[in-house]
């Protein structure tokens, strides 16, 4: 087990070593209440190269990331800009001294053109906008960089790509000397990541400085020239030298031990089908959420949904589990009909469901776990908490769950025991012994111990023959544990490949809507 | 030059338990200082005031009884308001539902009582009562959970019409609820059979006690029942509700019957008890609204709602004794109840923020 004591893993150096250092922090503290989300974190960027912040959810990256950039002041510790001393007090001093972060989630007006995406915000503007003038200006510096883009295109017609594409441009076109991209590529489908990737390339050449932050180890790898691994807010390791380092090192970093992510696609024998979906449509305002859908998952088999967010993965699991009525279609769990007869019935015929949105939906932040396990159960008139007590305590050791007492609030738990909570009550059954579990996204925010934790979860629930199907927007997680998976894209099944045929390439070009051989 | 501390209001990432205590009362003393600025500002003696208040409202017997007395329909308009709070809604309209229920009382006491004995009597006015309110906001619950409209404008507009139809009834010469035989309008006494007697010599009524045992029932059933789960559920995420398959529609529209009926029930005290009649007076005494500052004090508890109805009740008999036995103006204790609901209101924020000087960071270099 690796402790809090700094380790150093020597790489071969990269030539870029010998470029002065851009921007340095210098044992950077942070302290949110009850958190220590920084203890004397010291991390430097050269120009010209591409560093990465490495760590797993918590681990602070995100925190240092906004120190970095203005939004966030240190408690102690200082920031160098080419060896003088700067306080940023806001983005906006971040900015003046070229500093700029492309955050997660975007900070882009639908409504507005590229071009006016752009230049929102600057100072300099005019009093009358030119819109000529701004269009060959915004489409200059992003040529400038290899960075194609239409300056007259609306940003809310353009894809999630185009559109971090538009916010690396918007930083650039605002003097941005550093970028600091904030898990730039949680949201992208393979191909843009490539492109994303592309396009650090030409920054890097062209002298810029890049802060990569990101949890996932290979494309950490392809991209950086040197990684700080952050493990509760201290830093654990450096490691320089692009693509010579192994995974498995930095993974050990990171979470302070040996993890295996890798689980056997069992084989095993599939029974009778459990779930069947026969042309379900599903309509809103108009507009085709689902469009003649039909599937079938077997006992003892993991059915993957794999596509980009947003392209009906929520409202098939909310059909499933009874919470929206299709428009058209059915759906049945056992050989039973469960359209349009409500979340109680499904539950009774055996469905369990873990939706994406753990606190809030799938648990009440501000109950009990023990509160939370009655929630999917039978509760009389007077809820008899005593009698569920000792279950909910034998549930809290069996699936590892680091909490007081079943008396622990919900909203105390990490995101990791949160989701343990969620899976005993959904795997142990509570109207019905579970035959059909749906889980949506169930790693995602999760740190690497829990993602092993729940992986194996689901695989043992497989192997004990319970029907699972598991929409995730990973694409790694399906492909390495799904036998069948469907590529759901615009609400409609696209492409259906078994597990161990399945290619990146193809399916990742199906989740990006191109057409492919095996498409449906 | 910067200063060397700076102040900063940094959110609690748990609250500490003495605080539930010790906010509301600090809220209290500080209204009361509010009170004593005001007091002086126009040349009254704060001591004097406020010990008179104090003796006449909860120290002496008599004063303290009356507070009992009085506090009985504040609780019933303090569980009012705390009960629709449970899931988040806000029934502003408790004092027009307790004229409705005041309204249903006296019609129950006039038509039954005269046939009745006094032993089935006496709870079928309280029935009539509570459903009385609960008639009376049932349009803005059915709005409400049906279509999502604020209860908030439609409960206190309501209001206005309860005044009006209370009003009405008293003042319409002839109506079955005006005391005939006489010219100034007024309420027709309700039958003997319908009314309570006092305890001893006191203005408190057996009510009390009903009153006091509902509203820890009521604790046992938002902690204990699966009505009560369901309510926690609700108010903390409609979403895991929706997932649950719990019915939030029909479980809104329980909630605001109930609370309604709280304060109908109240406003049927009122004919069991002290007044036996209906009485536009009643108009102008803002029990109900009151229920909200009692809520609000008590943070919703049913529990604590006894105790902070009963401090309420404390202040406005010894505010309105005042007005008896010097010339300070009963106003003081309207003032105050208002001061009160501010400063427990504002007191909610050091509950989840606390205030902290923080050293400037020294710059290293």
């Amino acid at each position: 087990m690796t402790n809090t004591s700094h380790e150093v893993v020597k790489g071969p150096h990269h030539s870029g070593d010998a470029a002065p250092i851009a921007l340095s922090a210098h044992s950077i503290t942070k302290r949110f209440p009850g958190v220590l989300a920084n203890d004397s974190v010291d991390f430097d960027v050269r120009a010209g190269e591409v560093h990465t912040l490495l760590g797993e959810n918590g681990a602070g990256k995100s925190t240092l990331a906004a120190m970095l950039c203005g939004l966030y002041q240190p408690d102690s510790g200082y920031l160098l800009r080419n060896g003088q001393q700067i306080a940023l007090s806001s983005p906006r001093a971040g900015l003046q001294h070229g500093i700029a972060m492309v955050h997660q989630h975007f900070r882009l007006v639908d409504r507005f053109t590229v071009a006016e995406n752009v230049v929102l915000g600057s100072r300099d503007l005019p009093f009358t906008l030119h819109r000529k003038s701004i269009d060959e200006k915004v489409a200059a510096v992003a040529e400038s960089y290899g960075l194609p883009i239409d300056p007259s295109a609306i940003v809310g017609e353009l894809s999630v790509g185009q559109r971090q594409r538009v916010e690396i441009v918007k930083a650039l076109y605002q003097g941005a000397e550093i970028l600091l991209l904030d898990e730039p590529t949680a949201v992208l489908v393979p191909a843009e990541v490539e492109k994303l990737f592309e396009n650090v390339h030409a920054m890097t050449a062209a002298g810029k400085s890049i802060v990569f932050i990101s949890h996932k180890l290979g494309e950490v790898v392809e991209i950086s020239d040197r990684v700080t691994v952050l493990r509760g807010g201290r830093v654990t390791g450096h490691v320089s030298g692009r693509g010579s380092t192994d995974t498995k090192e930095l993974a050990r970093l990171m979470v302070g031990r040996d993890i295996n992510l890798s689980t056997q696609r069992a084989s095993h024998a599939t029974g009778h089908e459990v779930l069947q979906i026969r042309e379900l449509s599903l309509t809103s305002d108009g507009v085709d959420i689902l469009s003649n859908i039909s599937f079938n998952v077997h006992e003892g088999e993991m059915v993957g949904i794999a596509g980009v967010a947003g392209n009906g993965q929520r409202e098939l699991a909310d059909t499933i589990a009874g919470l929206i009525s299709p428009t058209t279609g059915t759906i049945s769990i056992g050989g039973a009909m469960t359209t349009d007869r409500g979340p109680i019935a499904a539950r009774e015929l055996g469905l369990a469901y873990v939706p994406e949105d753990r606190l809030g939906m799938g648990l009440v932040p501000s109950m009990s776990i023990l509160d939370n396990l009655l929630l999917t159960r039978d509760r009389h008139i007077v809820v008899d908490r005593a009698s569920v007590r000792p279950e909910a305590t034998r549930l809290i050791e069996q699936f590892e769950i680091k909490a007081n007492d079943a008396d622990h609030v919900a909203r105390k738990l990490s995101g990791g025991n949160a989701q343990k909570v969620l899976l005993a009550r959904e795997l142990s059954g509570g109207r019905a012994a579970t035959k059909l579990l749906v889980v949506c996204s169930p790693t995602r925010g999760l740190d690497v111990g829990a993602i092993e934790t729940v992986r194996r979860l689901l695989d043992d629930a497989r192997s004990a023959g319970q029907a699972i199907l598991l929409i995730s927007e990973d694409l790694d997680e399906i492909m390495s544990l799904a036998d069948r998976i469907l590529v759901l894209y615009r609400g409609a099944i696209v492409h259906e490949t078994s597990g161990e045929a399945a290619q990146l390439s193809t399916v990742g070009a199906a989740m990006a809507g191109l057409k492919t051989e095996g498409a449906a | 030059m910067r200063a060397p501390f700076r102040i900063i209001f940094e959110q609690r990432s748990e609250t500490p338990k003495y605080l539930s205590a010790f906010v509301p009362l600090v809220s209290v003393l500080a209204a009361l200082l509010a009170g004593a600025i005001f007091l002086m500002a126009t040349g009254y003696s704060v001591g004097e005031t406020y010990s008179n208040m104090l003796q006449d409202g909860l120290l002496s017997s008599r004063g303290f009884t009356d507070t009992l007395g009085l506090s009985t329909v504040l609780i019933c308009t303090g569980l009012c308001a705390a009960f629709a709070f449970q899931m988040n809604l806000y029934n502003i309209g408790g004092e027009g539902q307790l004229y409705i229920g005041m309204l249903g009382g006296a019609w129950a006491g006039l038509a039954l009582g005269p046939h009745l004995p006094s032993v089935i009597m006496v709870p079928t006015v309280l029935l009539v009562g509570a459903a009385g309110g609960a008639a009376w906001i049932f349009i803005p619950a059915f709005v409400r959970s049906r279509y999502g409209t604020s209860e908030i404008v439609s409960t206190l507009l309501l209001t206005y019409i309860a005044a009006s139809v209370l009003n009405h009834f008293v003042y319409t010469p002839n109506s079955f609820f005006r005391a005939p035989d006489v010219t100034f309008p007024m309420g027709r006494t309700v039958a003997d059979s319908a009314k309570l007697t006092a305890i001893g010599d006191t203005r408190m009524y057996p009510t009390f006690f009903v009153i006091v045992a509902l509203a820890l029932f009521l604790y046992w059933v938002v902690k204990r029942t699966e009505f009560g789960y369901r309510i926690q559920v609700i108010s903390d995420s409609p979403r895991a509700a929706h997932y649950a398959g719990v019915n939030a529609r029909r479980t809104t529209m329980q909630v605001m019957l109930i609370s309604g009926a709280l304060s109908g029930l109240g406003g049927a005290t009122l004919i069991v008890g002290e007044f036996g009649k209906l009485d536009q007076g009643v108009l102008l005494l803002g029990y109900g609204y009151a229920g909200i500052v009692i809520a609000a004090l008590a943070r919703n508890n049913f529990a604590a709602i006894i105790v902070s109805g009963v401090l309420f009740s404390g202040l406005r008999v010894g505010g309105d004794k005042l007005q008896i036995t010097t010339d300070t103006p009963i106003h003081i204790g309207v003032m105050l109840q208002g001061a009160i609901l501010l400063f427990a209101l504002g007191g909610e924020a050091f509950r989840r923020y606390r205030i902290r000087a923080v050293r400037m960071q020294a710059v290293a270099q």
